[in-house]
């Protein structure tokens, strides 16, 4: 992006009105161009409201850190300079450069570290922060040659690489990537002119790729659920029906490395949550022998379902996500041949369909590269590792609750639903659910990280972060729901709750516990029908939850008592 | 260097967005409140950008002006 592209964005977006997004860009230079450029860049990726970026005062970045921390922003962008960590590695200092100075300078920049690192976690505990490391060069002052690194230089680095680990580990503050903003070579990063002239270190084309880099880390793409995978030429290398279980390979010795990198790959998606399933034409039998293989580099019970059959595989593909209960938007589908993908792009159209490139190392590369982008997600969770084993007690669920009855299928499973009331600003998990569910979800509306803080921040602020578990595991917090009690009355603004709960009758424990706790007799919703959210509005036909002529949907607590039936589970209640 | 004087009105309007264009045509650094120290370097910066043509550090001291600007890239563009 150009400074006038970024100009001309800013001007179009301030027209749009509605919701003010305040973010801090928060450095010790003169901000300039960099504000304008990350400015545009989240008018591009918020298409709706009106975005503003403050930022503080010249050369004080704690105290600017401190002031983000104060506002009301909804996030912060932290860039850190060689100059904030001591001001005579700036250009514009005059404290000298003397041989001497540096183990000052070294001992001074410890403790700049610290008190970085402790404003730091001031704005994580009101804000997701995105930290941008020192990118411009190090002053020419080593003793070396400039392609020799100095002592100086090392332990700078040094310095830095600890500063960034310790606080990579503090929920809510994120790093940008150094090899993301290395794309810009060191030598035309600096803007010595524009640095003496104004205290505004960076050329043009740098500071566009650090505040799309800014942006891009605080607005990720809502990471994909699922992989789909092909197996024949694909997971393995050759037909398994042709050449047999003991024939396809995956290794060195066949030059067939490219598939055994692929199932690594997955493996590790696996292990970070990821829903992996099968899908080949094939007979059942023949693959899993193949998969029963004690060499396949991932474990084959991470692979749920497994499809096989000689159908088009887009049946395949319908049953699958039928099996996962999640949407074909969250989903990407890896096949080797081009007429497979196309046939389920067809049918699917929102699915993210990749082809596997065989034997060709480099695409194979740029393809687990890619598929690291497109499940990555800031932080890992508990949820993610219960995600593949809950989807199968949910399908065993379903085969068993469908034979017996189900009222006393339910209560069979000795199931316990928790129910944390807490305000709790460290526990990510909620709003990871309320920005990813779809199906039950009150109205599709998402909430940035930093809103998120100021409902926590509301006295009148309503929030129950729903747990279940029985007999076959636990689920995890798998519903939230989320409103204000205002004279007497619950106005419900967002309650989600994970596919992987459904059927379960937890939706009706969570109203029956929400009118007991808010000691209230009504409930308003702030629904809106969305074209995902059908579970939702057949809960609300199911418990008579309708519009009424002023357009608010209502609850009674003597409806709700009215038509009820017996709650299945324990119900447990944290408050504190 | 083509179309001089429009292609700095267009970066006037991206750095001066509520100017009309004959305001444009005539604004300065003394007739102009929101031309300050940042508006400057922002609108020469610009500038510069439109035209991939780096200003010197005494240039941000005497192009205060429209006329001036479109003057001074006019003199570039005579003697490039």
């Amino acid at each position: 992006m150009t400074l006038n592209q970024a100009l001309a964005i800013i001007n179009s977006g301030k027209d749009r009105g509605g919701e003010n997004k305040l973010h801090y860009l928060v450095c010790g230079f003169e901000p300039l161009h960099l504000k304008t450029l990350f400015w545009a860049h989240l008018f591009e990726r918020l298409p709706k409201g009106n975005v503003e970026v403050h930022n503080g005062v010249y050369g004080d970045l704690p105290g600017n850190l401190a002031m983000a921390a104060e506002s009301p922003a909804i996030a912060a962008a932290v860039v850190v300079e060689w100059s904030d960590i001591d001001s005579r590695l700036g250009l514009r200092s005059s404290g000298g450069w003397l041989e001497e100075v540096k183990p000052d300078i070294l001992s001074t920049a410890q403790q700049r570290y610290s008190h970085i690192e402790t404003a730091l976690l001031n704005v994580a505990r009101r804000m997701p922060a995105v930290i941008v490391p020192p990118s411009l060069p190090l002053l020419p002052i080593g003793n070396t040659v400039g392609a020799q690194a100095s002592v100086m230089e090392l332990e700078l680095e040094q310095q830095l690489a600890s500063f960034l680990l310790r606080i990579s580990r503090v929920p809510g503050l994120r790093i940008v990537q150094r090899s993301r903003i290395e794309q810009i070579p060191v030598a035309d990063r600096l803007d010595a002119k524009m640095e003496l002239l104004a205290g505004f270190p960076y050329t043009v084309p740098f500071a566009d790729v650090l505040a799309g880099s800014l942006a891009d880390v605080l607005y990720q793409a809502a990471p994909k659920k699922g992989l789909i995978t092909d197996l024949d030429d694909t997971l393995w290398s050759g037909v398994v029906g042709e050449v047999g279980t003991e024939r396809v390979s995956w290794d060195q010795e066949h030059h067939t490395q490219t598939n055994g990198l692929y199932q690594q790959m997955l493996g590790h998606l696996a292990s970070c949550g990821v829903l992996l399933a099968a899908c080949s034409k094939n007979e059942i039998s023949t693959v899993e022998s193949a998969l029963a293989r004690e060499d396949l580099f991932l474990k084959a019970d991470s692979i749920f379902p497994v499809c096989a059959n000689w159908e088009p595989k887009s049946q395949s593909v319908a049953e699958i996500l039928r099996t996962w209960n999640i949407g074909a938007d969250a989903v990407v589908f890896v096949d080797d041949s081009s007429m497979e993908l196309d046939e389920v792009k067809r049918v699917f159209p929102r699915i993210t369909c990749r082809q596997f490139p065989g034997k060709d190392a480099t695409k194979v590369w740029q393809l687990l590269c890619e598929l690291r982008d497109l499940f990555g997600k800031p932080l890992l969770m508990e949820e993610d590792r219960l995600r593949q084993a809950s989807i199968r007690a949910s399908t065993r669920i379903h085969e068993v609750g469908e034979s017996a009855g189900f009222p006393e299928f339910l209560r069979s499973l000795n199931g316990t639903i928790t129910l944390d009331w807490r305000l709790d600003a460290s526990e990510k998990r909620p709003l990871e659910l309320i920005n990813k569910t779809n199906q039950f979800n009150l109205n599709g509306l998402r909430i940035s990280e930093g809103e998120w803080q100021r409902f926590l921040e509301d006295q009148n602020t309503e929030l129950a972060v729903v747990s279940y578990q029985d007999k076959f595991g636990p689920l995890g917090k798998i519903a939230v729901v989320l409103g204000t009690k205002t004279n007497g009355i619950v106005k419900v603004s967002h309650w989600v709750m994970s596919c992987r709960a459904f059927s379960r009758r937890l939706e009706y424990h969570i109203l029956n516990r929400l009118f007991r706790r808010a000691d209230t007799e009504e409930i308003q919703f702030a629904f809106q029908a969305t074209d995902r959210n059908e579970p939702l509005q057949k809960f609300f036909r199911d418990a008579g939850i309708r519009q009424d002529p002023e357009g608010t949907y209502r609850l009674s607590r003597t409806a709700f008592l009215a038509q009820r039936e017996a709650l299945p589970h324990k119900e447990l209640n944290i408050t504190k | 260097m083509n179309n001089i004087p429009e292609r700095v009105s267009r970066c006037f309007a991206n750095v001066f967005p509520d100017l009309r264009e004959e305001e444009i045509q005539r604004a300065s650094t003394t007739s102009l409140a929101t031309w300050d120290s940042l508006a400057h370097v922002t609108l020469l910066s610009a500038i510069a950008e439109e035209f991939a043509l780096p200003f010197e550090l005494e240039d941000f001291e005497e192009l205060v002006s429209y006329p001036l600007i479109v003057d001074h890239l006019e003199n570039k563009a005579r003697h490039a």
